[in-house]
C-alpha cells in the first residue's frame, strides 16, 4: 500500500513541480516562492519580507524612472 | 536496502528489570506471557524510552522528567547504569541506550546512520498498548486528521496550506485597508490645483510641464522627468524662501492630513467590524465561561488518556463512570471549545491588524508635530487640532487592550469615533494658507511657476508609486489565491486516494477479525466545514445495510478496540520504513475467545514478514496463541518477579505435549492429570471451534474458561448430528466421557480420587486418539477439519489439505 501513497513532501513537491502552469499566476511572487522552497526558508517571515522586496523593488524603479 | 528487525534486547535496571533480562530473537517473533506484576510492561517501557526518550503512561506532573524519573529500577545502586542493548539486523544500528542516578542519558552508537535511522523511528507506530487502542477512534474529527496527517506527513501540506491562505488573506487586507483609490484621488486633487488639469500618463505630465514652463521662454524640451528636474533647477530662486517654506509647510499639513482622513476612514471600518466580533462573541456569556474551561477539560482528557485514573470512575468529581465514555465526552467538548478559540483567535488577529494601523498613524502624526512652524504662535490651533486626532488614536487604542473577559466592555463604535470635521477644515485651511501665499508671488514667475510645477510632480510620481503599489499587491494577492485554490485541490486529491486505501486496509483486518457480523464498509471520510474548509476526518460503517457514524454510538467495546488494533496494524503496513517490527502489549484484554484466535491468526498470516512482539498477561490466550505461534517458529517465553532478580524468564516453556510425555517416561504423575486436562481443553476448543459446536453464551473471559466434559459433550452433540454415518462412529468421546473422575474440571482437585499411572496412561491415549481423528498432521497442513473448508460438491468437513475428512451436513 505504501509505494501507492503521496507523502506529504510527495505533495508538495508536485505543486512546486507544476507551480508555472497554474493560470493567473504572476511570474515575479511564482519565482520567489520557489527559491524561498528550492532554499527550505518557505516561512510566513521570509514570504512576507520577499513580497515586500518585490513592492519596494518596483517602487524603486520608479524613482530611477525619475532621475 | 530491506527494513530492521530486532536480533536481539538486553535490558539491565529499567523499571522492574533488575538484573540483565536477554532476549535473543534473531529476527523472529516473540510471545511474552507474563502475569500482572511480573514486570511484562518494564520490556515495553524500556523500548518506548528507546525510542521516544520518555514513556508517555509515566509523563506527569508527579513523575516528572518525560517519565525518567521513575524508569531506573529503584534497587539500584546509585553507581549502576540501567540500560538496554538492541541489536539489530542491520549491525550498523547496534546501539545500547542508557541512563545515570542523574539521569543523563547516552547513545553508545553515534553514527550518521544510527542517527538517521532513530529520527526516521520517531514517527512509525511501532507499540500499542491497550490504554492506547481506542484513543484514534474516539479521537474528535478534528484529532483524527491531525494524527493522520502528522503520520503521513500531511502536517507539512497543512502548514504550506496555512501559509498560501494566510499571506493571500493578509495582502487582500492590506490592498483594502491601503485606500489607494482615496490616496491617488488625493494625488489628482493636488495635480489638478497645480497644473489645472487630471494627468494620467507620464507622457501627459511632460506635455502639461513643458505648457507651465513656456512664459518663461527656457528653450527646453520635457520628454522625461530628467527634463522636468533640469527645468526646474534651472528656475531655482533663493528670493522669498520665507514663503516658500510656508506653502510647503501648509501643504505637508494638507496632505498628511488628507491621507490622514484616508486612514481614519480605514480605522472606522476595521473598529466597526472588531466592535461587532466583539460583542458577538462575548455575547455568549456562556460560551466565555466555558472558554475558559479549556485548559482543564484538555488537562483532564490527558489524565484519562494516559491511563493514570485505572478505575472507571472521573478524577474531578469522583462519581463512576465509564472511561471511554468519559474521553469520548471529554473529547467532544474540548473540540467544540476549540471552536470558540479559533473565534477568538480570529478575533485576536483583527485587534493585531488594527492595532499596528493606529501605531502607524499615531508616528506619522508624531512626525508631523516636529514641523518647527506648528511652534510658531499663528499656527497654534492648528497643532492643538493635531494633538487631539493623535490622542483619539491613542485613545482607540487603550480601548483595543480590554479583552472579552474585561469587566468593562469594548465602546461603542460612535464613542470612540473620530470627528473628521476637523480634519477637513484644517486642511481646507491649510489649502487656502497655501494658495493664498502661492498668489502671493504670483508676480515672480519664476518662483511661482517652480513652486506649482514641483508640487505637481511629487503628486504624480506619488500617484504613479500608489498605482503600482497597488497593481503589484492584487497580482500577489491573485498569485496566491490561484495557488491556494490549486493546491488546496491536490492535497485533497492525495488525501482522498490515501483514506481509500488506509480505509480498505483497516476494513480487511476487522472483517478477519469479524467475519459474518453487520458491520461493513469501514471508511475514513473528511469531512469540510461552513467555509468548504477540510476540518476533520470521521469514521464511517455500513451495519445492518444503513450507512452509520461514529463507531462508539453502536459498537461495543471489544468491536471499538477491534477497530483500533485494525488501525494500529494497517498503519504499521502503510508507514513504517524503516522498522519490520512492532510490539503489541496486551492489547486483546477485551476481546473473546473468537476473536482472539482470529486476532493471533491474522498476525501469523497477514504480518508473517514481520517481526511481532506480542506480551500478554491472559494464560488463556498465551494458549491459543503458543499453539499457534510455535507452527510459526516464534520464540515463546514465559515472565516471572521475584524481588531479588525482579523480572527474569522463567525457565523456558516445553511444549506441554512433550512435558506430558517426559512425566510419563519418569513415572511422575505429579500433576500429569492436570497437564493433560490442559493440554485437552486447549485441543477441544479448537475442535469445537472448527466445527462450529454451540456452547452456552458466556461473557468475555469466562468463555475461555470451558470444561473439559462440556467441550466433550458439545463436540459429541455437534457430531452426531451433522455426521450420523460417519465421524460420529469414528470418534472416542464415549470411552473420554465414561471416565468422569478423569475428566475432572479445574476447580475439583480436592477431590479424594487418586489418580494412578495405569488409569492416566489410558487417558492419554484417548485423548490422542480423539486429537487425531480431528487433526491432520500433514507436515504442510497441520490443521483442525474445518466447516471453513467444508466441501460443497460431496458434503465433507475437511482439513486444509483434503488429507483429513467426513461427511458433513449443512
Amino acid at each position: 500500500m505504501d509505494d501507492n501513497i503521496k507523502s506529504g513532501k510527495d505533495v508538495i513537491d508536485d505543486f512546486f513541480a507544476e507551480i508555472y502552469n497554474i493560470p493567473n499566476a504572476d511570474k515575479k511572487t511564482v519565482d520567489a516562492l520557489v527559491e524561498l522552497y528550492s532554499q527550505g526558508k518557505l516561512s510566513d517571515k521570509n514570504v512576507q519580507n520577499t513580497l515586500d522586496e518585490i513592492v519596494q523593488k518596483e517602487l524603486k524603479q520608479i524613482d530611477k524612472e525619475d532621475e | 536496502m530491506s527494513k530492521n528487525k530486532i536480533k536481539s534486547i538486553n535490558i539491565t535496571g529499567i523499571r522492574g528489570v533488575r538484573e540483565g533480562l536477554n532476549l535473543s530473537l534473531d529476527k523472529k517473533s516473540l510471545l511474552i506471557y507474563g502475569d500482572n506484576g511480573t514486570g511484562k510492561s518494564s520490556i515495553t517501557d524500556a523500548l518506548e524510552w528507546f525510542y521516544k526518550d520518555s514513556i508517555e503512561h509515566l509523563t506527569g506532573e508527579e513523575v516528572g522528567g518525560k517519565g525518567k524519573n521513575a524508569l531506573r529500577n529503584v534497587f539500584l545502586n546509585p553507581s549502576d547504569e540501567a540500560k538496554i542493548e538492541i541489536q539489530y539486523s542491520n549491525r550498523l544500528l547496534d546501539n545500547e541506550k542508557s541512563i545515570n542516578n542523574l539521569f543523563k542519558t547516552f547513545n553508545s552508537n553515534s553514527s550518521k546512520e544510527f542517527a538517521s535511522y532513530f529520527s526516521q523511528s520517531q514517527s512509525e507506530n511501532l507499540i500499542l498498548r491497550y490504554r492506547d487502542l481506542v484513543q484514534f477512534i474516539i479521537a474528535t474529527k478534528g484529532d483524527k486528521l491531525k494524527h493522520l496527517q502528522n503520520i503521513i506527513g500531511f502536517s507539512q501540506v497543512q502548514e504550506l496550506r496555512s501559509l498560501l491562505k494566510l499571506v493571500g488573506g493578509r495582502i487582500a487586507r492590506v490592498i483594502k485597508a491601503g485606500g489607494f483609490s482615496n490616496k491617488r484621488s488625493a494625488q489628482q486633487a493636488i495635480l489638478l490645483e497645480s497644473l489645472g488639469q487630471n494627468i494620467t500618463s507620464s507622457k501627459q505630465f511632460f506635455e502639461t510641464a513643458l505648457k507651465v514652463i513656456a512664459p518663461l521662454k527656457l528653450e527646453k524640451d520635457i520628454k522625461s522627468f530628467k527634463d522636468v528636474k533640469t527645468a526646474l533647477k534651472s528656475i531655482e530662486t533663493k528670493e522669498d524662501t520665507i514663503v516658500v517654506e510656508q506653502i510647503a509647510f501648509h501643504n505637508k499639513i494638507a496632505d498628511t492630513l488628507t491621507d490622514l482622513e484616508i486612514e481614519i476612514s480605514n480605522i472606522h471600518s476595521l473598529y466597526n467590524d472588531y466592535y461587532k466580533s466583539f460583542i458577538a462573541l462575548r455575547k455568549d456569556a456562556d460560551k466565555i465561561s466555558k472558554l475558559q474551561l479549556l485548559a482543564l477539560l484538555s488537562e483532564g482528557l490527558k489524565v484519562i488518556k494516559m491511563d493514570i485514573v485505572k478505575d472507571n470512575f472521573c478524577p474531578l468529581c469522583q462519581q463512576e463512570k465509564d472511561k471511554l465514555k468519559l474521553a469520548q465526552e471529554l473529547n467532544q467538548r474540548v473540540e467544540d471549545l476549540k471552536e470558540i478559540k479559533a473565534e477568538q483567535d480570529k478575533l485576536n488577529e483583527e485587534c493585531e491588524e488594527l492595532t499596528k494601523l493606529l501605531r502607524n498613524n499615531y508616528t506619522v502624526i508624531s512626525g508631523l508635530l516636529k514641523e518647527k512652524h506648528l511652534a510658531e504662535k499663528e499656527n497654534e490651533a492648528t497643532k492643538k487640532t493635531i494633538e487631539q486626532i493623535q490622542n483619539s488614536i491613542k485613545v482607540i487604542g487603550e480601548d483595543l487592550k480590554k479583552d472579552i473577559f474585561s469587566t468593562e466592555p469594548l465602546r461603542e463604535f460612535s464613542l470612540i469615533k473620530i470627528d473628521d470635521k476637523e480634519i477637513k477644515g484644517l486642511i481646507s485651511i491649510s489649502r487656502v494658507k497655501s494658495k493664498t501665499l502661492s498668489d502671493s508671488i504670483k508676480e515672480n514667475k519664476k518662483l511661482h511657476i517652480h513652486t506649482k510645477l514641483s508640487r505637481a510632480l511629487d503628486a504624480y510620481v506619488a500617484h504613479k508609486k500608489l498605482e503600482r503599489e497597488e497593481e503589484i499587491l492584487t497580482k500577489q494577492q491573485v498569485t496566491f489565491e490561484a495557488l491556494y485554490t490549486d493546491f488546496i485541490k491536490k492535497q485533497e486529491e492525495s488525501l482522498e486516494g490515501f483514506l481509500t486505501m488506509f480505509s480498505d486496509e483497516i476494513n480487511s483486518f476487522y472483517t478477519e477479525m469479524n467475519p459474518n457480523e453487520k458491520i461493513e464498509d469501514i471508511k475514513l471520510v473528511p469531512i469540510k466545514d461552513k467555509n468548504d474548509e477540510l476540518s476533520g476526518i470521521t469514521i464511517e460503517y455500513t451495519f445492518y445495510n444503513e450507512r452509520q457514524t461514529p463507531p462508539v454510538a453502536l459498537l461495543s467495546e471489544s468491536h471499538i478496540n477491534c477497530l483500533g488494533l485494525s488501525f494500529f496494524l494497517a498503519s504499521v503496513k502503510a508507514f513504517n520504513k524503516e522498522n519490520d517490527f512492532f510490539v503489541l502489549d496486551d492489547v486483546i484484554s477485551s476481546f473473546d475467545s473468537t476473536h482472539r484466535t482470529r486476532f493471533i491468526r491474522l498476525l501469523i498470516n497477514k504480518f508473517s514478514d514481520f517481526q511481532i512482539i506480542l506480551l500478554t498477561h491472559e494464560k488463556d490466550f498465551f494458549d491459543i496463541a503458543s499453539s499457534e505461534a510455535k507452527k510459526n517458529n516464534w520464540v515463546i517465553k514465559s515472565l516471572s518477579w521475584t524481588a531479588e532478580k525482579g523480572t527474569s524468564f522463567e525457565t523456558p516453556l516445553v511444549d506441554l505435549r512433550t512435558k506430558i510425555e517426559g512425566k510419563f517416561k519418569a513415572k511422575n504423575i505429579d500433576g500429569l492429570g492436570n497437564d493433560i486436562r490442559r493440554y485437552a481443553e486447549r485441543q477441544l476448543k479448537q475442535i469445537a471451534f472448527n466445527i462450529e459446536a454451540g456452547l452456552a453464551f458466556r461473557f468475555n473471559d469466562r468463555n475461555e474458561e470451558r470444561m473439559m466434559n462440556e467441550l466433550l459433550s458439545s463436540i459429541q452433540s455437534r457430531v452426531n448430528k451433522q455426521s450420523p454415518a460417519d465421524l460420529k462412529t469414528k470418534n472416542n468421546i464415549d470411552s473420554i466421557l465414561a471416565s468422569p473422575i478423569l475428566i475432572g474440571n479445574k476447580t475439583s482437585h480436592d477431590n479424594s480420587f487418586k489418580e494412578n499411572i495405569n488409569d492416566l496412561e489410558v487417558f492419554w491415549e484417548d485423548v490422542k486418539k480423539l486429537i487425531k481423528t480431528f487433526y491432520c498432521s500433514e507436515e504442510k497442513c497441520k490443521s483442525f477439519v474445518a466447516l471453513k473448508n467444508f466441501d460443497n460438491v460431496n458434503s465433507k468437513i475437511r482439513c486444509n489439505c483434503g488429507s483429513v475428512k467426513y461427511d458433513w451436513k449443512k
